[in-house]
């Protein structure tokens, strides 16, 4: 029983610290803060992931933090760190409809409301039976919720970006908590990530600077072939 | 195994657009390239019997049923098309300078990489596998109105890709609770359509009602419905013209799919009701929004795109009425709008080369029109009147039938539809007059006539040939191909 309690306050632990990176990445201006704050986030619901599976013996969560280990708090990180030095973008300042300290307010009427639609939706499975999976699936949505925050009210595509990478923490809590999903669909939905990352981040290259400077950026960091001269 | 083909196909192709020297054979190359898919859809067709499954690897993740070879077909024609065109029109973009020549690999490569994806997508028996597709069409159409690489294409594409991923994220969630669905009632869970379809009325509606929503903001998005259509009037206006007929003509489709299949399962269930209430709002509310700012719209190509949003709000009407009449119409429309759509889209990009501002951020000013470029602009007319609803053309059928079905739910909402339907009419005609009249002023200096080539000429007038016929000729064959579609998804005989 001390372990079920043990493993309890964990878990709780990591519900709290998963809300609180939230409320960052709304928050927070400095880029590379953000970026650590996503890195944080992700090694949480790695560590959720572990946790769950140490209790229920499933192999696949193993393999579900292993990924994400390795895909959002090592490479994809990374990725964005290397982008974020290249434009010398440090800060965020700007913000669009929402200041901060609403979005916040904001963030926790949505969490409410989650919270009691979701109740509804999930009652007779979940939310009596077992208490934590259904607490876990309501701050997944509210985190889903909270990472389109981002995105509407950040200006610089960067910031939309980790606004989104949240987006699909919340997905991923949301899937642990609730089912267990076949782990090719956690696969797929890392390469849909990457891919849009990559995406997104070239294009951003593009968007803070002149259309000249943007192909000399492309060109001097190799983002993808120049190849002018074979055609 | 004959959808190996496609992916075989698409490879073979890239290949070709990597290694291949001659602009003029790369240009070939993609009208061959999609000619192939068609003939490969064709051979399905022909000694494919439907449904089948079993026709690509894996067991689970692909069938073939009447409703996504229809759409495979149909989205073939406009890829067809538009790679057809793609030639002529990137030549010149290449002449003015917006497109690099070093990117007209990247471009074939998005472009036939983008067809694999949505073909594949109407193939998909497994929801998930649907999901991945849909985003992967989301991110590479995007890279397609990108590759301009001027601000406004940039600023368009990371509009697009965020407003559409961000939704298809809540239809991730859409799928999990699928999923959870399945396993509460079978004990295993399964993503498989087919399974679903079978078991979907004995699934807690909940659990089930709430999958649907999360499913239909992703889609809803991808289709340019209301509330989530902001992304689409700037991506398909901004979009060179071959990939804003791919977009509005094809792409738009496979939102309303995932609608149309994820209902199918609902429909089932005892929220049936609730959902059509969902879907008749945001079809309401789509319809009016584009008739609304299609009034005093400045751009021909904004215009078009948010006649697709209008053209796409009529579907949810339709499909919330929930029918078998209804839905019907709704398959027919699907496949009027995307050709007569592609067809004004490439016809409005003739007029788009003649008459471009050198500010990208500014709209043509069209003058001397039949001057200058008098088969494009009686493209754009008919094609105006063919999206509009005039007889002959197979719109005036649709639009008709799915006003008698809304009839059947209110004469309030059939009021309200037709006003909307009545203003966006307007707004095209409005426009028209008032820019195909205009001519240049007589001392300053008349444009240039810019060549069109034959190879974007005949797209919009074979396009308009075949809608044209598609109006005048209904065959009792096609009848009953949409009427099987119609019963295949469950809403029962017309």
């Amino acid at each position: 029983m001390t372990d079920v309690s043990f493993i309890d306050v964990i878990v709780r632990f990591i519900f709290v610290a998963v809300v609180i990176t939230a409320v960052f990445l709304i928050s927070a201006r400095s880029l590379p803060f953000l970026l650590q704050t996503y890195r944080l986030q992700s090694l949480l619901l790695a560590v959720l992931a572990g946790v769950f599976s140490f209790v229920d013996g499933s192999t696949i969560l193993l393999w579900v933090a292993a990924l994400t280990v390795v895909s959002k708090v090592l490479v994809i990180p990374y990725f964005i760190e290397e982008i974020q030095e290249r434009i010398s973008i440090r800060r965020d300042l700007e913000f669009r409809y929402l200041a901060p300290a609403s979005s916040i307010l904001v963030s926790i009427v949505l969490f409410i409301g989650v919270y009691l639609s979701l109740g509804n939706i999930l009652s007779s499975t979940y939310a009596q039976a077992r208490p934590m999976f259904f607490f876990g699936a309501v701050i997944g949505i509210s985190l889903m919720l909270m990472g389109m925050l981002v995105i509407f009210s950040r200006r610089d595509a960067i910031t939309k970006v980790l606004g989104y990478l949240s987006m699909e923490n919340g997905v991923l809590l949301f899937g642990i908590c609730v089912t267990e999903l076949p782990f090719i669909m956690d696969v797929t939905i890392m390469i849909d990530l990457i891919i849009l990352v990559i995406l997104t981040t070239i294009l951003t290259v593009g968007i803070d600077s002149t259309i000249e400077a943007y192909e000399e950026k492309i060109r001097q960091y190799s983002l993808w072939t120049v190849r002018e001269d074979a055609l | 195994m004959i959808l190996l083909a496609y992916p075989l196909i698409a490879v073979a192709a890239i290949i070709g657009f990597i290694l291949i020297p001659s602009r003029r054979i790369l240009h070939l190359l993609a009208a061959v390239e999609s000619a192939a898919i068609l003939v490969v859809t064709g051979i399905l067709i022909l000694t494919v019997p439907l449904p089948a499954t079993g026709i690509g690897p894996g067991s689970g993740f692909f069938f073939a049923d009447l409703f996504g070879v229809f759409l495979v077909a149909v989205s073939g024609v406009v890829f067809f098309f538009a790679s057809l065109y793609a030639g002529g029109y990137t030549e010149r973009l290449m002449e003015t300078g917006e497109l690099k020549p070093s990117r007209l690999r990247l471009f074939y490569i998005g472009l036939a990489l983008l067809q694999l994806f949505v073909t594949l997508a109407f193939f998909a028996d497994n929801l998930g596998l649907f999901w991945i597709l849909v985003e992967l069409t989301t991110v590479f159409s995007a890279l397609l109105v990108a590759i301009l690489a001027a601000r406004e294409n940039i600023d368009a594409a990371l509009k697009y890709i965020f407003t559409v991923s961000t939704a298809t994220l809540f239809s991730f969630a859409g799928v999990i609770f699928i999923f959870e669905t399945a396993r509460s009632t079978l004990g295993e869970g399964t993503l498989t359509w087919t399974v679903l379809m079978q078991h979907a009325s004995s699934f807690p509606p909940t659990l089930l009602f709430a999958a649907f929503v999360f499913l239909f903001i992703g889609f809803a998005a991808k289709s340019g419905i209301f509330p989530f259509h902001t992304w689409l009037p700037d991506a398909h206006a901004k979009a060179p013209s071959a990939v804003s007929a791919i977009l509005s003509g094809a792409l738009l489709n496979v939102g309303i799919y995932g609608i149309i299949r994820a209902f199918a399962l609902v429909h089932q269930t005892a929220f049936a009701e609730k959902i059509s209430l969902i879907l008749i709002v945001s079809g309401l509310l789509s319809v009016g929004v584009a008739a609304f700012a299609m009034l005093y719209q400045t751009n021909l190509k904004k215009l078009i795109a948010f006649s697709s949003i209008e053209n796409m709000g009529l579907l949810p009407l339709g499909i919330g009425v929930g029918s078998p009449l209804a839905l019907f119409w709704v398959v027919i429309h699907m496949l009027a709008h995307s050709l007569t759509k592609a067809s004004l889209f490439l016809s409005a990009g003739v007029l788009h080369r003649q008459y471009r501002s050198p500010d990208p951020g500014a709209d043509d000013q069209i003058v001397d029109v039949f001057d200058l470029q008098p088969s494009a602009a009686w493209g754009v007319i008919v094609g105006t009147l063919a999206i509009a609803g005039t007889p002959p053309f197979p719109i005036f059928y649709t639009k008709f039938f799915l006003l008698t079905q809304v009839a059947t739910v209110s004469p309030w909402l059939l009021a309200a539809t037709l006003l909307l339907l009545m203003i966006a009419v307007a707004g095209m005609a409005r426009f028209l007059i008032h820019e195909f009249s205009a001519r240049s002023d007589a001392s300053a200096q008349k444009p240039r006539r810019y060549v069109v080539p034959l190879g974007m000429r005949l797209p919009f007038v074979l396009l308009i040939a075949i809608i044209t016929v598609q109006g005048l000729w209904f065959p009792v064959q096609e009848v009953s191909v949409f009427s099987q579609i119609v019963a295949g998804l469950g809403f029962g005989g017309v």
